[in-house]
């Protein structure tokens, strides 16, 4: 019984990874110098995988609240330290800011889909938790890391309009407040540009998944709707914690932009 | 004349070298302190200092006879302006620039914008009052110089630090400036001047008393 899949056998898996040859072809003949990572890249993404089909598979099986919440907390501290790392304007920014941002929004946002909106029985099925929360994390890792770039960038490109309000009396808050907007936005335009093109120009991972599946399409719509905005609402949270968090961080205890930022560095 | 200012054993380190300047100086109300020291020498720097943009590595400034520390930053600059040399211009009309310090809460506290005193302002530095509703980013840098330098003085600070005001400035405009810097250092009580200027003659100006940056801590130039 497989509830409508149709099952993948070891050679249809192998052979999929000529679709990645053909990639590879492309970036040899064109001397992209991307063929070393494209394969690296797929010898990531089978073992990744495989080794997280073995853990969610004890998981689901045991479906313990404590496992889970160690699980979420470990898939949390990751995004956060894959996100600070995807951030050129930002030298050693501290991961443990980036990691209670991401745990703060991901578990409200998580909580109130899983307990109130789809309300499983039990509540902390891992078969729902896990999925719902990795979705999440998945985009708030990029929009956080969108946004913590952007606050860096444009503090740096418009140091002296900040140091300028600063010289008037402007509080740190005043004084980077549109840069903090600036920040946000960018860390949110992705996500409100899926939910603009959504079912027009992309069908989504999961409602794909669970069609692949063999799950009626209405059925899929809804969990899908539920996705999609559970993600808006998570990278938003997300973005402005971090954001919230990171702008004093440039700042000295006098409320002075620190040298590292500051367009002056006399 | 009642002092107004002071700078008390404040050291610190142009571009962050290892150099290290002393400076002390006072300042008279209605009267104008000269910054002097060769290019690199820290005068720069050291209006930023005496702003809290910057920490200084000892001492302090003192606004009538209070310590910088009795102060919030924030308070400290809003009566310590800092004018820097390359006059910040915000998006918007040249209007809204004039009005943008108004915004901030420290100054909508206390002070009101007075349109009246914007106008006299404009045309005693040769600016039509057109200008206003004019994109600010397409001044030209003489223009924009004036007009940050009306934008410092409508706030009303108690101590004005103007870094280099004249030097984008034409024979006549400069002269302008100077006039109109002086006028408002006297028309009220409890202002003073701290400037740094290679161009025109600001030995004239009124009381001026002069600190120097080019002496490092220890006394060798």
């Amino acid at each position: 019984m497989n509830n409508g899949i149709i099952p993948i056998s070891d050679v249809q898996l192998a052979l999929s990874v000529s679709l990645v040859l053909v990639a590879g072809g492309i970036s040899a003949l064109l001397r992209l110098g991307l063929l070393n990572s494209l394969l690296w890249g797929t010898v990531r993404t089978f073992v990744q995988l495989t080794f997280v089909g073995y853990i969610l598979k004890y998981v689901f099986a045991a479906n313990n609240l404590w496992i889970i919440a160690g699980l979420i907390v470990v898939m949390c501290f990751i995004a956060a330290r894959a996100s600070v790392k995807r951030t050129p304007n930002v030298p050693n920014y501290p991961v443990t800011l980036a990691f209670w941002s991401i745990l703060a929004s991901t578990v409200l946002v998580g909580f109130v889909v899983v307990r109130i909106i789809i309300n499983p029985e039990p509540w902390y099925s891992a078969r729902i938790v896990i999925p719902v929360f990795g979705m999440i994390l998945g985009n708030s890792m990029n929009g956080i890391a969108l946004s913590l770039d952007r606050l860096y960038g444009e503090v740096r490109s418009r140091a002296d309009e900040i140091e300028s309000l600063l010289a008037f009396g402007a509080t740190p808050w005043e004084a980077v407040r549109d840069c903090v907007r600036e920040a946000v936005r960018s860390g949110m335009t992705p996500t409100i540009n899926s939910l603009m093109v959504v079912g027009l120009v992309s069908l989504p991972g999961m409602m794909t998944g669970q069609i692949l599946s063999g799950a009626d399409p209405h059925e899929a719509v809804r969990y899908q709707i539920v996705v999609m905005l559970m993600i808006a609402a998570a990278v938003a949270l997300g973005c402005l914690l971090l954001v919230g968090l990171s702008y004093k961080r440039m700042f000295t205890p006098d409320g002075a932009l620190k040298a590292e930022v500051s367009s002056s560095k006399k | 004349m009642a002092k107004l200012f002071e700078i008390r054993d404040i050291v610190f380190s142009p571009g962050g070298g290892k150099r290290q300047v002393r400076v002390s100086g006072t300042l008279d109300e209605g009267s104008f302190m000269g910054v002097r020291g060769p290019s690199g020498s820290g005068k720069t720097t050291l209006l930023r200092v005496l702003a809290r943009l910057r920490g200084a590595g000892e001492g302090q400034a003192l606004l009538e006879g209070r310590g910088w520390s009795e102060f919030t930053p924030v308070e400290w600059r809003r009566k310590v302006h800092y004018m820097s040399q390359k006059p910040v211009i915000f998006d918007g009309t040249v209007g809204q620039n004039l009005r943008m310090p108004f915004g901030l809460a420290a100054v909508h506290g206390d002070t009101a914008f007075d349109g009246s005193r914007v106008s006299a302002y404009l045309e005693r530095l040769y600016l039509s009052e057109s200008i206003l509703e004019q994109d600010a980013r397409t001044l030209s840098g003489g223009e924009a110089a004036r007009i940050a330098l009306i934008r410092a003085i409508i706030v009303a600070p108690r101590v004005l630090l103007l870094d280099e005001p004249l030097a984008a400035l034409d024979l006549r405009a400069a002269s302008a400036v100077t006039d109109l810097v002086c006028e408002w250092a006297c028309e009220e009580p409890g202002r003073g001047v701290v400037i740094v200027s290679h161009a025109g003659d600001i030995a004239a100006l009124p009381g001026i008393s002069y600190v120097e940056t080019g002496v490092e801590e220890g006394g060798s130039k």
